[in-house]
């Protein structure tokens, strides 16, 4: 059996989110039906993503995971929120086993609690930016005028008080990833995973979008996966994975955001 | 929860997820109108083939009341033969002398065996010769309406059964086929159950009359009974299709068709509906091919707005999917997702509704043109409603499964 990786720190205030002997497999393909078992076929390979991992995300840390492609990085970040379920092993979340939640909670905990950064952005054509930033807002039954105030409010922090009323298509990449971040933070989440922010834009552009994504992101826990070493600078310890395994881990700063 | 607040709350989702429907299809403006495009299609698949079927049951009953009949004898089935340029199977034999008798019952005003048979016609002897249906009618009776020059003058070749008295040579046209064979009145033709009678049979365009065009729904020839059987050598058994009764104005139709019935029971005697009914139930190929065309143009037109709405929902998988990632619930995802199948199915269904009238006309008047029937195509509220329905509730299902699916898949699935 595999070594277990990674460590946890010794404090006693509980992790806002912990990965404990986490083991995720993917099935390569999919699963054959009722007939097709008949006919002897059996069921895909699986290949394992990450294996035996542990980690704890502290409150109000910036975690970097590291590593190249294929590593693990972006299964660990999905695992962390609740986006899926470990395959063995356990995720908590303020102390909660994510296997305990229909999926209907783990959305639930997902807009109350997790904000997403994806790569891509996956910003709606259709709406503003501030259309865009208020969404999840919606679904939390927060009326129009305070969806409005608190996505512009946000706006104004990344830096777009002037494209509050523009749509993704007229914004530029780095815009629409400041978007994203806003959109992230709008329900004011104590967890916000990020999974290569800058990877679509070029260096200046992401270095300026994190450094906002820092800013705005303070006093909460940040994960960020990236395999782009700039982007893991901000992070207050970096977890380096390699082969679903955490290879190396390494304290890059510390204190973190409380010393600027 | 306050149920009053869980209300508010509920509502304020409900209405933020319609005005997201209303954005998403606003922002992509082709991708609807493709969709409303093929639900359009779909739709009007649907009525004008369901028109069609309700055009033909109701055009073959107004045939039958215009042609101012009460009743209808046939004997056996009142088939279409497929043999040479089609017609009916003349089974009834001894026609006139089974008409005379059927005359001389109490309600009944006068009787008229009609034979329909098909003969080559030319316009020259030197002209290639081709196949119509030609309707033998007897002296007596307001058989054929004329739309321009002369009536027949009556049929004297019969002369009491004779078949000597003068042949008249006369025939009727319908516009149609005098085009067709680019003839007028006083032109003259060759017509004859075999290609010899032809040559031999000269007759000479008197008018032009609809009646039987209409009644066969192809081009057809009028000419005095007797002559019909001169010239296909049916002069022996005079074989009729039909002989039809009209009655006093006084006769009750039921009373004489049941005395009839029982007077004559090797015989089948109907009034106009029931021969309609006769008449259709004979055609069961074609009535099964039209059922058929029915069924696949309302299963084509489902399978087209599910696989539309599909797609349309397919197309915004990648956002959906982040959308849930952020912790949109399934429930907020499927109102919008049937949102859009409401509004597109509504929109198309509409649209449709409107463009089945104008599309009836435009069919209406090419059937006119092509086969002389008017009205072929009818439509009714049912199938208004029957279209609007597919449109609406077969686009809500459809869009209704399209975003449960959505709904029920991992958001990673698609990021």
């Amino acid at each position: 059996m595999a070594a277990r990786s990674g460590s946890r720190p010794d404090e006693s205030p509980p992790p806002l989110a912990r990965a404990d002997g986490v083991t995720k497999r993917y099935r390569r393909g999919s699963e054959p039906g009722r007939v097709a078992r008949a006919l002897g076929r059996s069921s895909p390979p699986k290949v394992t993503a990450l294996e035996d991992v542990s980690i704890d995300i502290a409150q109000e840390e910036i975690v970097g995971l590291a590593g190249p492609s294929g590593s693990g990085k972006s299964t660990l970040l999905h695992l962390l929120a609740g986006l899926e379920l470990p395959s063995e092993g356990t995720v908590t979340f303020q102390g909660t086993d994510l296997n305990t939640l229909s999926t209907r909670k783990r959305t639930r905990l997902r807009l109350e609690h997790v904000g997403i950064v994806f790569q891509h952005f996956h910003l709606l054509d259709s709406l503003s930016a501030r259309g865009n930033v208020a969404l999840p807002l919606v679904e939390l039954g927060v009326p129009k005028k305070e969806r409005r105030k608190r996505a512009t409010e946000l706006l104004e922090r990344v830096g777009l008080e002037d494209r509050v009323t523009h749509r993704p298509g007229e914004l530029s990449g780095g815009e629409q990833q400041r978007v994203a971040i806003a959109r992230a933070l709008v329900t004011d989440p104590t967890l916000v995973v990020a999974d290569e922010p800058t990877g679509e834009l070029d260096t200046e552009t992401g270095t300026r979008v994190l450094e906002q994504f820092e800013r705005v992101a303070e006093d909460r826990a940040v994960v960020l996966a990236s395999h782009d070493q700039p982007t893991l600078e901000i992070a207050d310890r970096v977890v380096r994975l390699r082969d679903g395994r955490i290879d190396e881990e390494a304290t890059v700063r510390a204190p973190s955001r409380t010393d600027t | 929860m306050n149920p009053a607040r869980w209300l508010l709350r509920t509502g304020r989702r409900l209405w933020a997820a319609g005005g997201l429907t209303v954005a998403q299809l606003r922002h992509h403006k082709l991708r609807l109108g493709l969709a409303v495009f093929g639900i359009v299609l779909a739709v009007l698949a649907t009525t004008l083939l369901a028109g069609a079927g309700v055009g033909v049951l109701e055009t073959g009953q107004a045939q039958f009341d215009a042609a101012d009949r009460d009743l209808w004898v046939t004997a056996g089935e009142t088939r279409i033969t497929a043999a040479g340029g089609g017609g009916f199977e003349n089974s009834l034999h001894n026609s006139r002398e089974v008409a005379e008798e059927m005359a001389a019952h109490d309600g009944v005003a006068y009787t008229s065996p009609l034979s329909f048979e098909t003969v080559y016609v030319a316009t020259s002897l030197d002209a290639d010769f081709r196949t119509f249906i030609a309707t033998g009618v007897p002296n007596g009776g307001s058989v054929v309406n004329i739309d321009e020059g002369e009536d027949l003058r009556g049929d004297p070749h019969y002369a009491n059964g004779t078949y000597e008295g003068e042949m008249t040579h006369e025939i009727l046209l319908d516009r149609e086929t005098a085009r067709d064979l680019n003839v007028s009145i006083g032109d003259t033709l060759n017509v004859g159950g075999s290609l010899a009678a032809a040559r031999e049979n000269e007759f000479t365009v008197v008018g032009y009359s609809p009646t039987y065009e209409q009644m066969l729904g192809a081009p057809t020839v009028t000419i005095p009974l007797s002559e019909l059987h001169q010239i296909t050598s049916n002069t022996g058994t005079e074989p009729a299709t039909f002989i039809t009764i009209t009655l006093e104005d006084d006769a009750d139709v039921e009373t004489v068709q049941a005395e009839l019935q029982e007077a004559y029971p090797e015989y089948d005697i109907r009034t106009n509906s029931e021969q309609l009914e006769a008449t259709l139930q004979e055609q069961v190929l074609v009535l099964a091919a039209a059922s058929a065309l029915i069924v696949l143009a309302v299963g084509a037109g489902i399978a087209l707005t599910v696989a539309l709405l599909g797609l349309v929902v397919y197309q915004q998988r990648q956002e959906f999917a982040a959308l849930k990632a952020q912790g949109i619930s399934a429930s907020t995802l499927v109102v919008t997702v049937i949102g859009q199948g409401v509004i597109i199915g509504t929109l198309g269904g509409v649209i449709a509704v409107a463009l089945t009238g104008p599309m009836v006309d435009l069919l209406n008047r090419l059937a006119a043109i092509v086969v002389g029937f008017d009205g072929l195509v009818q439509t009714a509220e049912p199938i208004y409603l029957g279209g609007l329905a597919i449109a609406i509730g077969i686009g809500t299902v459809a869009a209704a499964i399209a975003g449960w699916r959505v709904g029920r898949a991992s958001p990673l699935e698609h990021l």
